[in-house]
Formats: structure tokens, sequence, C-alpha cells
């Protein structure tokens, strides 16, 4: 092969993996994203068993991730409404604790809406 | 031209080509959520330029911060500093001749009496003592003990919005038990607020989220804004919609701020006829059109309209929602049932079963 069939070779596989990159995004993992204040604390994956300590506004509060699934376990606000809320396991549901400026919220491949009314 | 360029030069093209339509296809959305008013702002802006949609964001949560600190019924705006809405109250408990106003706040005052009077008084947001009675008037709810006598000597004293006097930029009460708390009022106005200025600095499409409370402008891409309504007792969505243009959403329900007392759930929405927390519904959810100028605007009307309805019992519902101009609500029952009007059914994609299979599409007033 001459130099050009090199760098055509070269510049296919390159695109081929740019745009798997891309565009395949059927990442099956469904993740939680842990909002503290007006910033993204971190999104973990759900598929594992952990507990995340968040320090919030008020204190400091457990996230539990646990089965595909997660929750507020602990929270130091006082009347618990994030806590109560359990285990969330669908994508787009949500889990927020006013007092202690936290929330959650699910991430899957599909949103059923861009914000939510309450 | 050698021989070997030309293949490569077409493939470079590609490249860059499918590069381009990669990045002109990324989302173009910016989201931001922030604490204000006491809740969760959160802001999603389609179509502007990152650097630009922080700026406008921010923006409009310092207009929010100012309000908050100018309408805020038991926090002062800083310290020894009362809020506007604070000093007001003080003068209408005391007795004392006008005082000045900002023309906002006479703004304000005018069209929730208005809206008082259009709802029967069932709107009240000059029933500020009882609200406190009731312990709702702190940022935790905690189980209060019931005090009927106080309750009952607050409700004879008969604080509405047309004891208020407001003329040039004064205002004065001819009753002093009157004590505005506006916390069901001024989400929505804050909403309007927003939507006037970015459509004033030509913004085409963004969503805007107050506690709950949604505004839309335009759409997100090449769809409708979509909301989903949240469960009354879930930790997710019962329900999706579109929000177009200039509509807006509000919701009313006993499970956002509300405390429990032997086994009973004592919500802060209070009937100002008993001054009682509501206990026979869980949620009333409403949607607004977009509004003539120079009437109450969609935001004001999603977070004010959707009160009476809650507040009726069963039988009345239909007939406030009537006179208060509302076509498209939902009502939640307190086994979780849902009543829609046919209006509202148009507009709603259902993702829990439950709802679906025990839903009614009829007038209230059948329940």
């Amino acid at each position: 092969m001459r130099a050009g069939d090199w760098c055509v070779l070269t510049a296919g596989i390159v695109l081929v993996a740019v745009l798997f990159q891309q565009l395949w995004s059927h990442d099956g993992a469904t993740r939680v994203q842990i909002r503290l204040g007006d910033t993204i604390y971190g999104t973990y994956s759900l598929n594992q068993q952990r507990d995340i300590h968040v320090e919030g506004a008020i204190g400091s509060a457990t996230v539990s991730i646990m089965n595909g699934r997660a929750r507020f376990s602990k929270s130091p606000c006082h009347n618990q409404y994030c806590v109560h809320q359990g285990w969330l396991s669908r994508s787009g549901q949500a889990a927020l604790c006013l007092p202690n400026q936290l929330s959650l919220e699910l991430i899957g491949e599909t949103k059923n809406y861009d914000s939510l009314n309450y | 031209m050698h021989k070997g360029f030309k293949p490569l030069l077409i493939v470079a093209a590609c490249c860059l080509a499918i590069w381009g339509l990669i990045a002109y296809n990324q989302p173009r959305l910016y989201h931001s959520q922030s604490y204000v008013f006491g809740t969760l702002v959160d802001i999603s802006i389609y179509g502007e330029p990152e650097a630009r949609a922080r700026a406008l964001t921010n923006h409009i949560l310092q207009d929010f911060q100012h309000l908050h600190q100018q309408l805020h019924a038991w926090k002062p705006a800083a310290d020894n500093q009362a809020s506007e809405l604070s000093t007001l109250n003080a003068a209408f408990s005391s007795g004392k001749p006008a005082v000045n106003i900002s023309p906002r706040m006479a703004e304000i005052l005018f069209d929730a009496s208005k809206l008082s009077q259009q709802s029967n008084g069932l709107f009240n947001p000059s029933i500020g003592h009882l609200i406190g009675a009731w312990g709702f008037q702190r940022d935790e709810f905690s189980a209060v003990n019931i005090d009927k006598e106080t309750i009952s000597n607050l409700v004879k004293a008969n604080p509405r919005m047309s004891d208020i006097v407001i003329e040039n930029n004064t205002a004065y009460s001819n009753n002093p038990n009157v004590k505005l708390d506006l916390g069901g009022y001024a989400k929505g106005y804050a909403l309007d607020q927003a939507a006037d200025y970015l459509r004033k600095q030509q913004v085409s499409n963004a969503l805007i989220n107050i506690g709950g409370n949604i505004i839309a402008l335009g759409q997100h891409g090449d769809t409708a804004w979509r909301v989903g309504i949240q469960h009354p007792r879930k930790p997710t969505a019962i329900a999706t919609l579109e929000l177009a243009d200039g509509w807006a959403i509000g919701t009313s329900g006993d499970y956002q701020r509300y405390f429990m007392l032997d086994g009973k759930r004592y919500c802060h929405i209070i009937d100002p006829r008993t001054g009682y927390p509501v206990q026979h519904t869980q949620a009333v959810t409403v949607l607004i059109p977009p509004q003539a100028a120079h009437s109450s605007q969609a935001g004001v009307l999603s977070d004010v309209a959707s009160k009476p309805i809650f507040i009726e019992p069963w039988a009345q519902k239909s007939t406030i929602a009537a006179t208060l101009g509302i076509q498209h609500y939902m009502a939640i029952d307190q086994a979780s049932h849902a009543f829609v009007t046919p209006e509202m059914q148009t507009k709603l994609t259902w993702l829990d079963a439950d709802f679906k299979k025990h839903l009614h599409v009829q007038a209230t007033a059948l329940h």
C-alpha cells in the first residue's frame, strides 16, 4: 500500500472511533445525580452498593445506592420529607431536601420530561 | 496534485462535515438549579450561547432574590432591616395612617385584591396571623398545639384584602387584623417577571420552574417543553403534558408543607372560613393559557387559582373553577383518585397505571 492508502485507512479508523463514541450512547446503566446548591456534586452509577456522605447547607446527609436504586437515608433536616420519599428507581424520579439544599435525580437513556410540577 | 492526496482530502472533508454535524446537533440547552425564595429555582434556556444563558439566568436569580427580600412575610431583608412587607404589616397592625409603598407593591396588592374578591375570599393573602398560628411561617414545620379559641378569634377578626386601601402609592388598613402573607402569589409573580425579562432580551425558548410552578417560553428544540406532574404520595411523576409558549402550570398540594399530628395531616393551605387546614384534597393542578395584557398574568394565575379549587369541598370545586375561568385542571382526592376536566385530559399523557385506572374525566361536582 502507498502512503495515501495508509492515510485513508487511519482516517477511517479514527472516524469510526469518534462516531462510535459520539453516537453509541446506549449505556444501559442508569445513574443518580446529586446536586448541592447550584452545582452538580456528582453523578454515580446505580450499579453498586454504596453510601455517599454529602455535607449540605445545614449538615451531613447520606445518600444510599443499592440494587439499581437510590435514596436519602439520613438527613439533618427537621421534617425528613426527603428521607420519607424512599427509594427512587426510575429515570426522571427526584427527591429534594430544601433545608439542606440537596437534590437527587435519576438519569437514564430517556427523560420523560424537562421539569417537574409539584 | 500528488495522487495520494485526493482521497485524503475527501476523507478529511467528510470528517470535518460529520464533526460539524455532531457539534451542531449537541443539545443547545443551558440548565441551572439554585435555591432562592426558600425553594428550588430551575431554569432551562434553549438555543442561546452558554455564556449568555448563564448571564441571563444570574440576572433572573438576582431579581428573585430582591423580590424575596421585599415580599418575605417573616424574615428581615437584612440585619435589623424589615422587608417592605413586614414594615407594611407592622403599620397595618398598629392602625397607622397611610404609609408609602413601592409602585411594585401597589401593583401586587391591587392584583391580589382583585383575585381575592374574584375567588369569594378563598384566595386570601391577608390571613398571615392564621398561617402563623398553624406554624407555617417558619422554615421548618413541626406540629403545633391547636388552640381552638385563638383560631376561632382569628377567623372572627375577618381580615380581608378589601380592608386595605391603596392610593397614590400609599396604603393603610381598616382592619388591624390584616397581616399580608404573599406565599400564594409571589412565586407566580416572579415567573411572570422572569418570562417578561427573557422576552425583552429576545430569548425565544426557556422553561422556568420556581418551587414547582412552571412557565414556558417557546419550545425545547423541535418539540414542546414537557413537564411532569408529581405524585402526591410517591417520588414519581403521575403524568406529563406539553407546556406551549406562554402557558403556565401550578399545583397546590398537601405534601410539600405539612405536619402530622395524631395520624392526621395538616397542610399549609388553610380555609379562611374555618381557619383550619384543608383535609379533603391531596392536590389540585391548574394549567393556564397566556393571558391578555393588563389582566392577571399566567404565572400569577398558576399560583393563585389552584388554591380556591383546593379549598372548596368536592361539590363546589367545579363552580369555583368556572368562576375563576379555569378550564384545565385536575383534582386528586384522599384516595389518590384523579378528577380531570375533559380539556385537561386531552393534554395529559399518563405514566402511573393506578392513576389511569381510577381516572374520572368529569366535572368534579359529580364526586
